[in-house]
């Protein structure tokens, strides 16, 4: 099979990628294996909340030049601080082109409430998502909050907590419907996707709008957690339509139906835009040429190749195994990259799991046009985007989605340059 | 105000709750102290390995039938804490079949059923113990569980009329000339101080009994000796597996519940590391190295996490040096030991022998409070096990079988206390080890617990594969939704917990584990958006 480019990994990084090659007219192919990353997502994309040394940002362009200085082996310093600012303008637009509108600014973090009533910030919030401008108020002083009974993956106690710490009187209910019960039935089924698919089907929603009319009160606005469908997007607005106030809803524990909204819908964008997309499949092995990648070749195709001008890997860091740790050391398994990587173990580990763990910002070397590097030298035809590059703390810096759609669009700029 | 008791125990261990059982349950007012959670010790950091004995067979032929007849009492008196599984002593190339007749014989001359099997027929009994073995010989070992034990002891000392306080510390000791009369205590939970007075204080306090004995006046030389253990994903071997030779490091493989534990190494460290215990990569390494040579497959078995015990290994009398320690049981009275009255310390032994240091403890007490009362924890069966599990199966026959089979398996006959009638309380909070919220709730009602890990302690949320990944979260939700904390108190349970689940992790933080690691740090330090406040 003969390709434009191949990209392995179908999260954030390489869906966005993929997307923008696409549409520039190349064949590509993506190679994923399900899940990613975006299915724990928080309803929101953070391009940067702290500088490495742990100082707040709250103007993420301002703050880039800092960043890089202070990490040189920075994902954002293969962009360049005045790169920065356009690729993030045209990420967000990339979304929003695919049908996932979001709010928010480079130029000025918000704050998305968690699922836990935590203040944190953030750069693109997806609409109909509960958030605060300035850390400190919401829109609304009276909020009526809703739970699915028997729903333990969102925690209305602590979020009414959090919502008081705003001076918003927060009043705490449930709900229950027939097709919730059903499956209840089987306890380990009571999880976000599965509540969600009960609100695909209209009779449903409708059932919802009823009760939460009959219950809210004098309320100014209803929050629900995010589980009001996963194929269809309109929930939120229909509710407040309904009820004529507004409605918005807050993320929940994993798995997340946000995420896995924009996973489906960015896909489809990348399959509309002629993209070939490959779920379930695996990317086993390569065969290289010199400093070039020949073919490559995965599960599900067997002897079968892919062979491409370009490659892309974004198969993420240790979660999605695009690293891989083992007792002596951490590896890249696909194409055997060079691994920025702390040779004795107990150097990988902070004893506290909130501080920054070492381990967070091991990842695959590249030059600064994004090529991986073997043996110390760049692989030609292959660039590395996402969350396996090294030298950033996704968690800590708060900068995770950025460096999966940022480095994912400079690679694309890159190869349509060529 | 001062509460007067016949006896105050200190320690919530399993030996401190056995003796305050032994007491109650010869009519003794008890109060037991315990400055954190029972079990916290020694007793919940060990192997879990219902001893036969045999392991003491050839060096320590006294420690070996205490073994075995303390193993046939707990199979029958602490039945829903013991799983019979039986034990293999593998011989390997490298150990040669020299130490075998000769541990045979010595089996057999302490009671142990000890019986050369054929090689094949112990792969097929184990299929997981290493092919090249040369010899192999079964044995009446099986593991048993310390927590379920001690707390089964608990709820049986608090039904005869017990008091047990958790998280409170002994600070002092009330005393008249010669004469221990009481102690000092700080509540932990609320940070008052109070006295207990009673005419006998036990020490229970394994290797911290040290520091209490010093407290009181007088010395115990007490050497601590660190034992790490590395705990597997997975149930990997059926039967306890052991090397045929003299007790080494990292050679025994114990089966219980749901994973595999392999133990343990053994090392000095100094006493004011004991409060802390970090198994090191060394450690990790010899073990599984070892661990290997029983179970190959041990090899690419993933390794949930590590931790490390405290032995209190106990310096002899006249050897001050220390060189010379016993691990047999040790009871002191201090009044014919040192003069002074009203203090007795029991201490060495092990988790398998502590129902008869309680038995030999109590029989002291009542010789200091002229009593005659005889001791019947050997034939009185533990609350749990009381009732066959087939009988508590049926009746409690309206719930989800997954749910009322691990219910009665960590509960025995008190699983129908729990609260299981509606669709709310079915609600699992911990898939990995099927966990309800009736479960968390009647923990939180009767089991006297304070915060998740004590949860953890007494229900297994947590101790799955995920590692409180998911449902550490739910039962903080549950905790707080029971009123048990405010919502501040809940998030910094929740930041507690998972360190401690980190603190075992870390050390094994490579493959699956550190992807696990990875996605609990994603959903709590990043989607949650939960801090440290203690290190911030």
């Amino acid at each position: 099979m003969k390709f434009d480019s191949v990209i392995v990994g179908g999260g954030l990084a390489g869906l966005v990628c993929g997307i923008r090659l696409a549409r520039a007219g190349r064949r590509c192919a993506i190679v994923s294996s399900g899940q990613s990353a975006l299915h724990f997502s928080s309803g929101s994309f953070d391009l940067l909340n702290a500088l490495p040394d742990g100082t707040a940002v709250t103007n993420p362009v301002e703050a880039v030049a800092e960043t890089i200085r202070q990490v040189p082996e920075h994902p954002y310093a293969r962009i360049g601080a005045e790169r920065f600012a356009t690729l993030a303008d045209e990420a967000a637009a990339l979304l929003s082109e695919t049908g996932v509108a979001t709010e928010g600014a480079a130029t000025r973090n918000h704050y998305r409430v968690t699922p836990m009533g935590e203040l944190k910030p953030t750069w693109l919030t997806l609409k109909g998502y509960v958030y605060s401008a300035d850390a400190a108020t919401l829109s609304w002083r009276n909020v009526a909050l809703f739970n699915a009974e028997g729903f333990l993956d969102f925690y209305t106690k602590f979020l009414a907590d959090g919502f008081q710490r705003m001076g918003v009187a927060c009043e705490v209910h449930t709900f229950n419907l027939p097709a919730i019960e059903t499956i209840r039935k089987n306890p380990s089924e009571m999880r976000s996707a599965n509540i969600a698919r009960v609100f695909d089907r209209e009779e449903n929603l409708q059932a919802l709008a009823e009760i939460l009319r009959r219950e809210t009160g004098t309320c100014e606005a209803v929050l629900l957690p995010a589980v009001l469908g996963i194929d269809r997007y309109d929930a939120v607005e229909r509710l407040s339509e309904a009820l004529g106030r507004p409605v918005a809803v807050v993320a929940t524990l994993p798995p997340s139906v946000p995420g896995i909204q924009t996973q489906i819908r960015l896909r489809r964008c990348f399959q509309q835009a002629g993209g070939t997309y490959m779920l379930g499949d695996t990317a086993v092995r390569c065969e290289m040429q010199g400093d070039r990648i020949a073919a490559l070749y995965t599960n599900n195709h067997g002897d079968i190749a892919f062979e491409a001008k370009d490659y892309i890997l974004a198969t993420g860091s240790y979660f999605s195994q695009g690293l891989v740790a083992s007792m002596e050391g951490v590896c890249e398994p696909l194409f055997g990259l060079d691994v920025a990587c702390a040779a004795d173990r107990g150097a990988w580990y902070d004893r506290d799991l909130f501080a920054a763990q070492p381990f967070e910002t091991f990842g695959v070397r590249t030059d600064d046009a994004l090529h991986g590097l073997r043996e110390g030298r760049p692989v030609e035809n292959l660039r590395v985007i996402g969350a396996g590059l090294a030298g950033f703390n996704p968690v800590k810096e708060g900068c995770g989605a950025g460096v999966s759609m940022l480095t994912a669009l400079e690679a694309a700029r890159r190869i349509l340059e060529k | 105000m001062t509460k007067q008791f016949d006896v105050i125990i200190i320690g919530g261990g399993a030996t401190g709750a056995g003796v305050a059982r032994d007491c109650s349950l010869r009519g003794i007012r008890a109060l037991l102290l315990e400055r954190s959670d029972i079990a916290t010790g020694a007793t919940g950091r060990n192997h879990g390995l219902l001893h036969s004995g045999a392991r003491y067979a050839v060096t320590d032929r006294e420690s070996a039938e205490e073994c075995i007849k303390e193993n046939m009492i707990l199979r029958r008196i602490a039945s829903h804490c013991v799983d019979e599984t039986d034990g293999l002593f593998l011989s390997l190339p490298e150990d040669g079949l020299e130490f075998q007749s000769k541990f045979v014989d010595a089996c057999r001359a302490a009671g142990i059923r000890a019986e050369v099997i054929d090689l094949k027929e112990a792969l097929r009994l184990e299929p997981s113990a290493n092919p090249a073995l040369i010899g192999a010989v079964r044995v009446p070992d099986g593991s048993v569980d310390p927590f379920r034990l001690t707390m089964a002891n608990i709820i049986d000392a608090r039904a005869h009329g017990a008091e047990i306080l958790t998280y409170h510390e002994v600070l002092d000791f009330i005393r008249e000339q010669n004469r221990i009369e009481g102690v000092v205590v700080l509540n932990r939970k609320t940070g008052e101080k109070c006295e207990y007075r009673a005419p006998v204080v036990v020490n229970a306090c394994g290797i911290w009994g040290h520091e209490i004995a010093r407290k009181a006046g007088v010395t115990v030389n007490m050497l601590p000796a660190k034992g790490s253990l590395l705990i597997f994903g997975h149930r990997v071997n059926n039967i306890v597996l052991n090397r045929c030779r003299k007790p080494a490091d990292a050679d025994i493989l114990v089966p219980g519940d749901t994973i595999s534990l392999i133990g343990t190494t053994s090392s000095k460290v100094p006493f004011d590391e004991v409060d802390n215990m970090y198994v090191t990569a060394d450690e990790v390494d010899l073990l599984l190295r070892e661990g290997m040579k029983l179970a190959p497959s041990l090899a690419h078995t993933r390794i949930l996490r590590a931790y490390a015990g405290v032995r209190p290994l106990v310096a002899s009398d006249d050897d001050p040096s220390g060189r010379s320690v016993s691990r047999g049981i040790v009871v002191l009275d201090h009044a014919t030991r040192d003069g002074l009255e009203g203090f007795i310390t029991i201490t060495g032994g092990k988790l398998m022998t502590y129902r008869l240091m309680a038995e030999w403890t109590t029989d002291l007490v009542c010789k200091k409070l002229s009593l005659t009362a005889r001791c019947t924890t050997a034939e009185e069966k533990l609350p749990g096990s009381r009732e066959p599990e087939a009988e508590v199966s049926r009746r409690m026959i309206s719930v989800p079988v997954a749910q009322r089979e691990s219910s009665i398996y960590r509960h025995g006959d008190m699983a129908e206390k729990l609260p299981n009638g509606d669709a709310a309380r079915r609600s699992l909070v911990c898939e990995c080890e099927e966990v309800s919220v009736g479960e968390v709730e009647y923990a939180l009602k009767e089991l006297d617990v304070n915060n998740l890990v004590d949860l953890r302690r007494r229900t297994r949320v947590g101790m799955g594969t995920c590692q409180g990944e998911l449902c550490a979260c739910r039962a903080a939700g549950v905790m707080a939704g029971a009123g048990k904390y405010c919502v501040q108190r809940a998030k910094e349970d929740l930041v507690q917990f998972l360190n401690e689940r980190w603190k075992g992790m870390a050390p094994v933080a490579w493959g699956d584990t550190l992807r696990e690691s990875e996605f609990t740090m994603w959903i709590y330090a990043g989607v949650c958006g939960l801090s440290n406040q203690k290190t911030e």
